[in-house]
């Protein structure tokens, strides 16, 4: 499933150390070289994976030339599999605490596809996604609703009003009205009158090189202020996120990101890019076309569940 | 890149093996696939082995040469990529009495959202622009919208003009069952349909699915089977990074295994083109293209650079082998 090619491949590099005597530079390149190997594989940076490896290679020769109880042949294995875990888990982690919708109050959630210099990318998941959002808050007990604020992809409205109806969520859109601004603002208006808990705005994904588009999303967001903006990215995007999302980063602050279609044989190694890139939290993954198939994100547990290592804590400190 | 002087000398694989390792790292920042970029430098590495370089020759030089060629030669198609001749052959070709005229029929498939739907409407809009009368089959039964989507493209496509206001009233209908029901069946009837009806051309849509979803991959085998369109397009993002391999060989490979025995079609099809969409979203990192040409050997018949109706184009070989090797 999820990932498993990149996971198989770095846990066979990891246990490949199993089975030398004496780990030396040598065992150290070839086991980086593997690893980066199969990172590039998965569409993960071409330069966040040198600079991983860079990294594990300074703080694991640091502990051997220190030639102290941690130099020891039996830990220098620990020792290059945490320091190789913990970079991995780094690429994943941004160290920021993604925004926790309140009860009893409206919070406002916009999704927004990828984006590059004033520009939205289509097609990543985006009304799929906010259908799965509403209903797992919708779950936890949550007055959850959707507003429809594309008025340009044919049949946007349709959409979210066939997959709202099929979850029994609350929508909000129009056939008529041609402003998305307006959409976003009167819907935004009308569920927090009716004392909706999570409101969220579905954003049309357009790509156009003017800052027209731009300046649109601006107002959206100035009309419905958003207390999450949420970075829809799709896992099988290539070399291309990691610039792309730090264009993102630069023009608007957006929160947190979902990973969707994760369900497919992509190893979301581009994906995983804008997250070091953006220092910008995953909180979910989509891993399908259903309205359920949404799974919370954690790093740690999401690093060890790729490699195959169950408990973690287990592996790294016997 | 490093250019290295080296003088008239004979290429060894020493000579070559940094240059190379450049170029594949350079190819990968392009976004094409890890194990394309290793294959297409492998190659120019073996054909330039015991070559001699000349004079003011830089090896860095004749490398970018021999990958330049290289990637051109992958990138030409290898079969015509002129669909209105197809198209056209067609429905000219001589028929006995007892035949009725079938529409050419072309099926977009590929992964969930890449475009296959906003790309057929704009390949529809080209038809009719050159003359034929086109029949959209919505067999999309799954996605929410994914019918009301047709629907309004359909609408635009009829009010637009071609020569004089209102000229394409009549050229262009939509064919939908609805929700829920089998895909292949309305293809079916989609076609009877166009051919009772006299329309040239059958696009039919289908639902996005993974490549690794065995049962929705044989749903689609068995529209092809049943179906046996005269072309089938396999759409893909530009944006697509080392999953275009995938996604193709896959495709093709269920196509085919699934396609087969006993049907209408003797032996599996598989893929017989690609259309690459939002081009215009990557720059120059159009990688892509070459990964998909070199993992089916089948031509990129269009390549969609916008969301426009008219936002297709055919692909300019020299244009993609520039921005690939552009620094
Ligand atoms: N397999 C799979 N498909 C998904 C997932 N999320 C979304 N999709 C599919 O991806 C396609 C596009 O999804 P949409 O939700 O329409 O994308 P969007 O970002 O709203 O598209 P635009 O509004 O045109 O920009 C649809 O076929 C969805 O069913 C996922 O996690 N897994
Ligand atoms: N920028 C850009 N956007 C495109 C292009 N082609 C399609 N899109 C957009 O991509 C999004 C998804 O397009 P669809 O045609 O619905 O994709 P699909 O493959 O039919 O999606 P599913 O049927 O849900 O699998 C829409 O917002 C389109 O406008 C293109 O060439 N460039
Ligand atoms: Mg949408
Ligand atoms: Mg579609």
């Amino acid at each position: 499933m999820v990932l498993s090619d990149l996971g198989r491949k770095l846990n066979a590099a990891l246990s490949s150390l199993n089975r030398v005597s004496i780990v030396d530079e040598k065992v150290l390149d070839t086991l980086l070289k593997e690893v980066c190997a199969a990172l590039l594989e998965s569409d993960v940076n071409v330069k966040l994976v040198s600079q991983l490896r860079q990294k594990v290679r300074i703080k694991v020769k640091a502990v051997f030339e220190s030639g102290g109880e941690k130099a020891k042949e039996a830990n220098k294995k620990n020792l290059i599999q945490k320091a190789v875990f913990d970079e991995l888990v780094s690429l994943v982690d941004p160290g920021v605490e993604p925004y926790k919708p309140k009860k009893g109050y409206p919070n406002v959630i916009m999704a927004v596809g990828l984006q590059a210099c004033g520009t939205l990318l289509p097609g990543n998941g985006k009304t799929t996604t906010c259908t799965k959002l509403a209903v797992h808050y919708q779950k936890r007990g949550y007055k959850a609703s959707i507003v429809c604020a594309d008025t340009f992809r044919a049949g946007a409205f349709d959409q979210t009003r066939q997959s709202a109806t099929k979850a029994k969520v609350a929508y909000f859109g129009s056939y008529t009205e041609t402003d998305p601004v307006a959409i976003a603002a009167q819907g935004v208006a009308k569920f927090k009158k009716e004392k909706f808990e999570v409101i969220i705005v579905d954003t049309s994904g357009r790509h156009k090189q003017e800052s027209e588009l731009f300046e649109e999303m601006i107002q959206i967001g100035h009309a419905v202020k958003p207390d999450m903006t949420v970075l829809i990215l799709d896992a099988s995007i290539g070399q291309s996120a990691e610039a792309q999302s730090r264009a993102f980063k630069e023009s608007a602050d957006f929160g947190a990101i979902i990973v969707t279609k994760m369900d497919g044989h992509a190893k979301g190694g581009g994906a995983i890019s804008a997250v070091a890139a953006t220092k910008t939290p995953i909180i979910f993954l989509g891993t399908g076309e259903h309205l359920t198939d949404l799974d919370r994100f954690s790093p740690q547990p999401f690093i060890s569940k790729l490699l195959g290592l169950g408990d973690v804590q287990g592996l790294m400190e016997h | 890149l490093f250019a290295r002087f080296t003088g008239s000398k004979v290429l060894s694989e020493d000579d070559l093996k940094p240059v190379l390792e450049g170029m594949k790292q350079h190819l990968m920042k392009k976004n094409v696939a890890k194990d394309i970029a290793e294959k297409v430098c492998e190659g120019v590495g073996e054909s330039l082995v015991g070559r001699k370089v000349g004079g003011f020759q830089t090896t860095y030089a004749t490398v970018r040469l021999a990958l330049s060629n290289s990637i051109t030669h992958i990138l030409t198609p290898k079969t015509s990529t002129d669909l209105l001749f197809s198209i056209r052959a067609k429905l000219m070709s001589p028929l006995t009495s007892a035949q009725q005229r079938m529409p050419y029929s072309i099926t977009f498939v590929g992964v969930n959202g890449v475009g296959k739907s906003t790309n057929l409407s704009k390949v529809c809009f080209w038809l009719i622009q050159n003359g034929f009368r086109v029949l959209i089959a919505a067999c999309d039964t799954f996605r929410s919208g994914a019918v009301e989507q047709l629907r309004v493209h359909v609408r635009n496509l009829s009010m637009l003009s071609v020569g004089g206001a209102g000229d394409s009233e009549g050229r262009v209908e939509l064919y939908e069952r609805g929700y829920g029901k089998d895909a292949a069946g309305i293809a079916k009837e989609a076609i009877a349909y166009g051919r009772d009806n006299g329309f040239d051309v059958v696009l039919i849509d289908t639902a996005g699915r993974m490549q690794d979803n065995e049962p929705l991959m044989r749903a689609l085998a068995k529209l092809v089977s049943v179906n046996n369109p005269d072309k089938i397009l396999f759409v893909g993002e530009a944006l697509v990074g080392n999953e275009a391999v995938d996604q193709l060989t896959k495709f093709d490979r269920a196509l085919r295994d699934f396609s087969g025995a006993g049907t209408a079609v003797a032996k599996g099809r598989g893929i017989d083109g690609m259309l690459v969409t939002k081009w215009d979203t990557v720059d120059d990192k159009v990688g892509a293209a070459l990964s998909m040409t070199y993992v089916t050997g089948q031509p990129i018949v269009f390549v969609g650079t916008g969301q426009t109706y008219t936002d297709l184009r055919q692909l300019r070989v020299a244009n993609v082998v520039e921005a690939i090797l552009s620094d």
